[in-house]
């Protein structure tokens, strides 16, 4: 007997499913200069050759409805992150509990939820372009939280007002420059309001993270506070790069028009730091497709832009070696966090049969030479410029 | 053009084309749902009502393509999209499938608390229409 992969058992009102979700991509950025990656998440990515990592990733679900009010969901995935590796992650655990027909409260690891669309961000098969903007979700390296959220959907008329707050611990190792930054036990908690009537979505989201612990820059730190010994103000500028305790804020509007053939998408975020290690920066997207029988044609235009931080150790240059090497450090430091440049996308996705689909696109990067927090492997020679071209093949099942 | 032309081909375009059957939306006779307008429709079928507990939308597959096309303008893989989003983060889940019109007959008419389409032709005295989509 050959089984569906599909399998659904019936018994009474209990449901037992098994379904998922991948994409096979190949990546290349022209430049050799930078390695472009799809998110933050990725140590390494395509450095002038073809790459299967950046999009390729495969996640499975089983989905387990025990009534009309309870549900339990675990998902687990499989993409190139971290270390450097395909290791799998468990995703999605909770268990969902649906008092009413518009409220639903679920405890357990969820997707983050920071903005429209960022929870189902590893699943090609549901947008239009071949991966979420990267200047927009990529850097977002949180995916998940160990806590609960809660929602709320109200009829308003012709609308559906949804209304939802998440709440819970952070638990990743993301990687940075050659080191893993650990950061379980960050806390984060946030909401939105969304608004949905015919064709429109609009959605105002915000989030707030307090970070636990500090990033793996252990040596900068310490040698800025023995360095203030002599240098005062040395001791401020450690204290300015620390991240134990201090805040981010996510703020972003969404608004989607969907209607027979027609698709747009426009999205703004701000995002604030307390550490100074870390640049505020503003991004957004626009995004607009138009359907022609199974093939679906799109142009974007996305960008991020950062704010650069001044931040002196107050160590005059050249005093001995080890001195200089904090100047360096902190200043590599301050740099890495800065982001500006605009990204020009063209494609198409082509629905070519049941439960697949094809894409390719184009991606110019434009941006200036110090636009460097979207990439990883930088070389002195990184101009703030390359293009990007991506076929992709997803599947759900 | 001459205009009498022109009208008679805006007349041809007018009339609905051969083999295209209206779509029919039907409960049991018995059931507590009346008349459905579109919005309500594509709230069963795509949005928050159809897990209200008290009714559940049933797909069929011989006609699906085609139902929401004409609903919503959009094609199915569209709609297997915004069912993978709400499936994959944990939201809900999409309507069950039936293999074709017999089986969602045969579901209708034993569970007064499904709602369902068919082509006008299947109709039967059993069922009531709450909604049709014209071809």
């Amino acid at each position: 007997m050959i089984l569906p992969l599909s399998l659904i058992a019936q018994e009474g009102d209990s449901r037992f499913s098994i379904n998922g979700f991948g994409t096979l991509g190949l990546t290349r950025s022209s430049s050799d200069d930078a390695a472009f990656v799809r998110d933050l998440t990725q140590p390494k990515g395509s450095r002038g050759q073809w790459s299967g990592k950046v999009d390729s990733l495969l996640g499975v679900q089983g989905n387990w409805q025990l009534n009309d009010r309870f549900a339990l969901t675990a998902q687990a995935l499989s993409r190139y992150h971290g270390d450097g590796d395909f290791s799998p992650e468990l995703a999605w655990a909770f268990a969902r509990f649906d008092p009413t027909s518009f409220a639903s409260l679920r405890l357990g690891r969820l997707g983050t939820d920071f903005y429209l669309y960022a929870d189902s961000r590893q699943v090609g098969y549901t947008y239009l372009p071949v991966r979420p903007s990267a200047d927009f979700f990529g850097v977002l390296p949180f995916t998940h939280i160990d806590g609960g959220d809660l929602q709320l959907s109200l009829p308003l008329g012709d609308a559906i007002v949804t209304g939802r707050l998440h709440a819970g611990l952070l638990d990743e190792k993301l990687p940075l420059a050659d080191r893993l930054w650990d950061i379980s036990g960050s806390r984060m908690f946030g909401g939105s309001v969304s608004l949905q009537r015919g064709a429109w979505t609009v959605r105002l989201s915000s989030s707030e993270i307090r970070f636990k612990g500090d990033l793996p820059i252990d040596e900068l730190s310490s040698g800025l506070r023995q360095a203030a010994a002599f240098f005062p103000q040395a001791a401020q500028a450690a204290r300015a790069i620390e991240l134990d305790g201090t805040r981010s804020r996510f703020n972003s509007l969404g608004v989607v028009y969907e209607d027979g053939p027609w698709l747009a998408q426009l999205m703004f975020s701000r995002v604030r730091h307390t550490t100074r290690a870390f640049q505020n920066w503003h991004s957004g997207y626009l995004l607009a497709g138009y359907r022609l029988g199974d093939v679906m044609p799109f142009a974007g235009y996305s960008w991020i832009r950062s704010t650069a931080r001044r931040l002196s150790p107050g160590i005059p240059d050249g005093v001995a070696p080890q001195f200089d090497a904090l100047n360096a450090g902190l200043a590599t430091v301050l740099r890495d966090g800065h982001a500006d440049q605009g990204t020009i996308s063209l494609g198409a996705r082509w629905d070519f049969a049941e439960n697949l689909d094809l894409k390719f696109q184009l991606d110019l990067i434009r941006g200036s030479a110090t636009s460097i927090f979207p990439f990883r492997e930088e070389t002195a020679d990184w101009n703030g410029r390359t293009r990007v071209i991506s076929v992709v093949l997803d599947f759900i099942f | 053009m001459p205009r009498r032309l022109i009208l008679l081909l805006l007349l041809l375009l007018s009339l609905p084309a051969k083999g295209e059957p209206s779509l029919v939306v039907v409960v049991r006779q018995d059931s507590h749902i009346g008349s459905l307008n579109r919005s309500q429709v594509i709230g069963y079928f795509l949005g928050g009502a159809r897990h209200a507990g008290e009714c559940e939308a049933l797909d069929q597959l011989a006609d699906a393509d085609v139902f929401y096309e004409k609903l919503t303008g959009r094609t199915r893989a569209q709609i297997k999209a915004y069912w993978a989003r709400l499936l994959f983060t944990g939201r809900t889940r999409p309507p069950r499938t039936l293999d074709g019109r017999q089986q969602l007959l045969d579901e209708l008419l034993n569970d007064p608390q499904t709602i369902g389409y068919l082509r006008a032709e299947r109709l039967d005295r059993r069922l009531r229409v709450v909604f049709e989509l014209p071809p």
